[in-house]
């Protein structure tokens, strides 16, 4: 009895440990995100300010066109979330359910792919993106990032998992492949398609690094590079300012989430093939 | 007509060979039973029908059609699979009414129908259930009752029966035999279960390696095994078969005889085969402690208990013969006289296994009927 109420304790604070070295700096970030710059600095531990202070939201509206970047890096992340999935899902459809010839060598080459660094191609995409015209838009971040081997793997995965009888039943009641897809494997492979959908997206929404080599001018911008103006700005890092990028930028897919935290959930627990 | 005919139909995986060369035909509103162990073909041969494996060398005719690159959506089948193939997401109303839906079939068609099976199989009260929630038995008729709204001429059913309890089996094949005689569809029927497939089957086609062993009815294809592995395979416990030597009307065993009566006499003579072996049911075998005339000497090696009646296996001059008796007074060891009943006997050619056929005074005796068989065989 008693070492069972001792190995309790030890979980309990391993557990809580870990949530405090999780939620820490979201805590940090939002207390400094409504502290004046010199609180900041002089005051680091006092983690809920007071009296609060608006200034930093303010200027952060008043120097960026805020609901544009917003707005941009919605734009990037969804279309390229939707598209990944669509090409994922259509992809790992075809890798499990017909039959063609070099489809083992074609689904090795394509995962693969995976294991190319981010920088080895960046180079070439740059030339091709440039070549189009599409430097310093958001389609041009957009174009190189509307496939994914990840994505074809993880849901290619899942649906390995669905018994082929269930593909041949609808093959015998004349089904076509759309409906297929849409009534059967869809539902069936949900979970998956919700883990890969989500991180897509938070990928897509906190990337830096293809975004600061396309977009040139601020209306173009994404959060994460708005959020590097004031770390690395000329008269020094802003940092409460950028404190409230960062609020920002956490602020929105945590929001979705909640928002369609039910449905997430459900996806995962409801999921189950017998 | 509703026929499926085969015609030197082959089935080849890279270099393996699957189904060689099968030829024959599935009459319309028959039963007909794939029977064979697993890895024999059968179940390949009921997807070739269904449209789900393709034929690699041969004709397949479907209501005088050939359907060998006809998709399986167009060949108007219906099909049960083994593992029920339920949509895991769709309650039992959709899983039965969703290829009517997609088909376009209209909603008061559809209802008509749902609610036919679902009286028909005993699933009211199930239609907004999900598979999970189901037992094993409402799931197979689920699975039943999805392929029979299709209304389809044809009716395939790759081992149904096989995740069912012995009690639900008996109940579904009855439910089986109802529905053919309601619907009269082409049935065909994958089973590695013999006694499905006498019970079940207008006629059996039995399979082995890819290749059709015979093609009969249940009685035939008990009373008159084509071959040894037809007399083996169908039938607890299995046929035994001897080694012997027939010369001057007499077959020996060992350095044992006994006289063959002059109807196999002659039948044997007018065949001509030299190299024989002898088939015979265990049932067939009269076993006694005294000497019986025209007999043969054995020893008991050990005793089955089968319920109702006892196995008794024995040493025939170094084979191994399996008898059927009523009680169980037998000892290891202990000496024992059997005597072959004469019209019950098989012979077979060594070489082909092939039957050497029956004397025609045999053919005319009347089969035992199929219902005993079905009893004999499920003790």
């Amino acid at each position: 009895m008693k070492t069972n109420r001792m190995v309790s304790v030890i979980w309990h604070f391993i557990i809580f440990t870990t949530v405090v070295i999780l939620i820490f700096p979201v805590v940090f970030s939002i207390g400094v995100s409504f502290k004046p710059l010199a609180d900041a600095y002089n005051n680091v531990l006092n983690f809920i300010p007071f009296p609060l202070t608006m200034e930093n939201y303010a200027k952060l509206f008043h120097t960026l066109p805020v609901v544009k970047i917003v707005f941009n890096t919605f734009i990037v992340a969804s279309v390229v979330t939707t598209f990944k999935l669509i090409t994922s899902f259509l992809a790992a459809y075809a890798f499990v359910y017909f039959d063609f010839k070099g489809k083992r060598i074609l689904y090795f080459v394509l995962i693969s792919t995976i294991f190319i660094p981010f920088t080895v191609t960046m180079i070439p995409n740059y030339l091709i993106v440039s070549e189009l015209g599409l430097i310093d838009s958001v389609w041009g971040v957009i174009l190189p990032q509307l496939a994914d081997a990840m994505g074809i793997f993880l849901i290619h995965q899942s649906m390995r998992g669905i018994p082929f009888s269930l593909i041949e039943a609808a093959r015998l009641d004349h089904i076509s492949h759309g409906r297929v897809m849409k009534d059967i494997v869809l539902p069936l492979v949900r979970p998956s398609v919700t883990s890969a959908g989500i991180w897509f997206f938070i990928t897509t929404w906190n990337e830096f690094v293809w975004p600061v080599l396309i977009l040139k001018t601020v209306d173009n911008y994404t959060l994460p590079l708005a959020l590097q103006m004031f770390i690395s700005s000329e008269g020094g890092t802003d940092f409460t300012v950028a404190m409230a990028v960062s609020v920002i930028t956490m602020i929105i897919p945590l929001a979705l989430y909640l928002m369609f935290q039910r449905y997430i959930i459900g996806t995962f627990t409801s999921s189950g093939i017998k | 007509m509703k026929d499926i005919v085969f015609e030197n139909v082959s089935k080849t995986y890279g270099k393996t060979e699957v189904v060689k060369n099968l030829n024959f035909r599935v009459r319309e509103g028959e039963r007909l039973i794939l029977l064979g162990p697993s890895g024999c073909g059968k179940s390949t041969t009921l997807r070739m029908i269904a449209g789900l494996e393709e034929i690699t060398a041969g004709n397949l005719y479907m209501n005088g059609r050939r359907v060998n690159d006809v998709p399986s959506g167009e060949r108007n089948v219906a099909m049960v699979f083994q593992n029920y193939a339920l949509y895991p997401h769709m309650t039992v109303r959709e899983n039965i009414t969703y290829g009517l839906k997609v088909q376009k079939v209209p909603q008061d068609e559809i209802e008509k129908r749902l609610d036919h099976v679902l009286e028909m199989l005993q699933l009211i009260g199930c239609e907004n259930r999900l598979p999970k929630d189901l037992s094993g038995g409402q799931r197979q008729r689920v699975a039943l009752a999805r392929a029979l709204v299709k209304r389809s001429n044809y009716f395939l059913l790759d081992e149904p029966l096989s995740n069912l309890d012995v009690q639900l089996r008996i109940s579904a094949r009855k439910e089986l035999k109802k529905i053919h005689d309601l619907y009269k569809q082409t049935i065909v029927y994958v089973t590695h279960d013999q006694i499905e497939a006498m019970t079940l089957g207008d006629r059996i086609a039995l399979m082995y390696d890819g290749k059709l062993q015979m093609l009969d009815t249940p009685e035939n294809v008990y009373n008159r095994p084509a071959n040894v592995f037809t007399a083996r395979f169908i039938g607890s416990p299995p046929t035994n078969i001897l080694k012997i030597n027939y010369f001057n009307g007499k077959v020996h065993i060992g350095s044992q005889s006994f006289t063959l009566s002059d109807m196999w006499v002659k039948h044997i003579g007018r065949k001509g085969t030299k190299n024989l072996l002898l088939g015979i049911r265990p049932e067939h075998i009269e076993i006694s402690a005294q000497p019986l005339e025209n007999s043969l000497r054995g020893k008991v090696k050990y005793v089955e208990n089968q319920g109702n009646e006892y196995c008794v296996y024995t040493n025939l001059e170094g084979q191994e013969a399996a008898v059927i008796s009523g009680h169980n007074h037998w000892r290891p060891d202990e000496l024992v006289y059997l005597r072959l009943s004469g019209h019950r006997i098989h012979f077979f050619n060594a070489e082909t296994e092939k039957s050497i056929g029956y004397p025609e005074a045999l053919l005319d005796k009347q089969s035992p009927s199929h219902e005993n068989i079905g009893q004999r065989m499920s003790v």
